[in-house]
């Protein structure tokens, strides 16, 4: 008799286990309500910016719609077809190319340095790179521009890869320095000894085994070349060297804005970095905390 | 030449061709701009030095003055929302949860995508015909009306913060989620044995753990929004009537008119307070860097 009713009552310990449990359920169900809301919020945008290039324009404007009743390619066609915005992408990608090339080569060389030897100035010259990362461009985009346009610069793709290694080159070399760091002193001394010069050194050992990091750092270059807007709207005049921002940009301070086209290149301008991202996801990540990088 | 000078110069040679472009690309024109704004240049003109001619005018401007109370209100508010729901976000992540990966890399996605792209689409989904959010809540009843976002006074400061906030969180989100990687789990569960209940071991284990990390985020993450010019930009151009006028975006107005001394100007306006936060970050920075 007692067996059978202390089966039936639930001793205390196990109350508090059935509790415990229970709280533990009703916080992960909040958990997932409060992630799942976040994730809403976050992916709407991109889903209406996908949608609207979608749409014909009498569903973007007159009887607007969550879900296009006619899926169209109009908008990508209307603003391919165009050539400006064909250009616009591949100005884009030869100036992020170049900047990309053109940092992670000098600021190899120049986080190899600091981190490697002492000298006089050291503590100085790491203090102004990361000066110079932090100061904004919103700072620089006036003297820049008569800057470029003494060197007759102004209205060149070469002069936006010159304008854009302002940011790069800090960014670079103070990621750079960090993953360099991590590489073990001994492994580059046992290459020296086996005939290597320090040059050998850098390009054979370190580079290598920073290679995430060299990674990270040429995604974060060529992010920060593909997105810029002010210094490409102050220094580009002529519509041949506008880069995808600037053509985009453009469209919006038309008088009718079409929204159709415009979230066409949204979307295409998104493509190679959502690729990228995908691809180096966990590089970035990494690279982001570790060096404090805005993306 | 003995072996180190010889090395001292290799490492001098590596590193100059960065500290050069530095100097050229960086340093001169910053000094530059600060030596314009005391003269009268435009466009085509070796300006004259007029002292603090363009400060004492930009400080009588009426847009001016609206410039520095929005870039405050910008910087701070998106600071406190980023903050909030950064820290949130992380902590619910921070969990042993099934999927969290999954969530981790789409919270991710916004800072993933272009600036420009993200506050366009934003643009498009402040629409007042058409657009996505009056449609949203249109269909589910909240409010039958029709609001332009981003074309009246009351809403438009609020609009281009919201936006800032979703393109910038994601920064906050993944830096506090890996400064709550690396408080050692012992802790809380010495904090437990020693009877703290939720509350306590937050304050007491998880913020000292990331304090460190919160405060370099948001001095950076102040510096790029008081300097940042897309999101008012693309969103409201500084209108209606300078209701979301920031310091960037009015100085690009100053270039386009020419005037680049007072444009410059507006610019070194910011210095004093931008220079104090970038001066504590590089130094929490490099102090992070040494350890």
């Amino acid at each position: 008799m007692s067996n059978i009713a202390r089966a039936a009552l639930p001793d205390t310990a196990s109350i508090a286990r059935t509790r415990a449990r229970n709280r533990r359920l009703l916080g992960r169900i909040f958990s997932y309500l409060a992630l799942g809301l976040a994730a809403l919020l976050v992916l709407f945008p991109i889903y209406w910016m996908i949608i609207t290039s979608l749409k014909l324009p009498r569903e973007i404007f007159r009887l607007p719609s969550l879900w296009p009743k006619v899926f169209t390619g109009d908008n990508f066609a209307k603003l391919l077809s165009d050539g400006g915005f064909v250009l616009a992408i591949r100005n884009s990608f030869i100036v992020s190319a170049t900047v990309t090339i053109i940092s992670v080569i000098l600021s190899s060389f120049a986080a190899y340095s600091m981190v490697r030897f002492r000298y006089r100035f050291r503590g100085l010259i790491g203090r102004l790179i990361l000066f110079a990362y932090l100061t904004p461009g919103s700072l620089l985009f006036i003297p820049l521009s008569i800057v470029m346009a003494q060197l007759k610069l102004g209205n060149s793709l070469v002069g936006l890869v010159l304008v854009y290694l302002t940011f790069s080159l800090p960014l670079s070399t103070w990621l750079l320095q960090g993953y360099f760091r991590g590489v073990p002193r001994e492994l580059e001394e046992q290459g020296l000894i086996d005939g290597l010069t320090r040059m050998g050194a850098l390009i054979r050992i370190v580079l290598p085994l920073s290679a995430p990091g060299i990674a990270a750092v040429a995604i974060f270059t060529f992010t920060g070349a593909w997105n810029e807007l002010l210094f490409a709207l102050v220094l580009v005049t002529s519509e041949s060297q506008r880069t995808a921002p600037l053509a985009l940009s453009y469209l919006i301070t038309s008088d009718v804005l079409p929204w159709g086209p415009l979230m066409a290149g949204a979307v295409i301008s998104s493509v190679p970095l959502m690729i990228l991202y995908f691809v180096a996801q966990r590089f970035m990540v990494a690279g982001m905390t570790e060096g404090s990088v805005k993306g | 030449m003995t072996a180190a000078l010889r090395l001292r110069l290799f490492a001098y040679m590596l590193v100059a061709p960065v500290v050069l472009l530095i100097l050229g690309l960086v340093a001169y024109p910053f000094l530059f701009a600060i030596w314009v704004s005391f003269t009268d240049q435009v466009i085509g003109s070796v300006g004259r030095f007029i002292g603090f001619d363009n400060f004492i005018y930009l400080s009588k401007s009426a847009t001016f003055g609206a410039a520095i109370w929005n870039t405050i209100t910008i910087v701070l508010v998106s600071d406190v929302l980023k903050l909030g729901i950064g820290l949130g976000l992380a902590l619910l992540v921070h969990q042993a949860l099934p999927g969290r990966g999954l969530f981790r890399s789409v919270l991710m996605l916004p800072w993933a995508m272009p600036a420009f792209v993200a506050f366009l689409t934003w643009r498009v989904l402040y629409q007042p015909l058409g657009g996505g959010i009056n449609l949203i809540l249109n269909q589910t009843g909240l409010y039958s009306g029709t609001i332009d976002w981003l074309g009246q006074r009351q809403t438009a400061m609020s609009s281009v913060i919201i936006a800032s906030v979703w393109r910038g969180f994601p920064f906050w989100f993944v830096s506090i989620l890996a400064a709550l990687q690396t408080v050692p789990r012992e802790l809380y569960e010495a904090a437990t044995v020693d009877g703290a209940n939720r509350w306590q071991r937050f304050w007491s284990v998880t913020v000292p753990g990331i304090r460190q990390v919160v405060i370099v985020t948001t001095l950076l993450s102040s510096i790029w929004t008081a300097n940042a010019f897309e999101h008012v930009w693309l969103l409201t151009q500084g209108g209606p009537s300078d209701a979301t006028m920031v310091f960037p975006v009015l100085a690009y107005y100053g270039m386009q008119t020419q005037r680049i001394g007072e444009a410059a100007a507006v610019s070194v306006y910011m210095l004093p307070v931008l220079g104090i936060l970038v001066i504590l970050a590089t130094s929490l920075m490099m102090r992070r860097e040494e350890q």
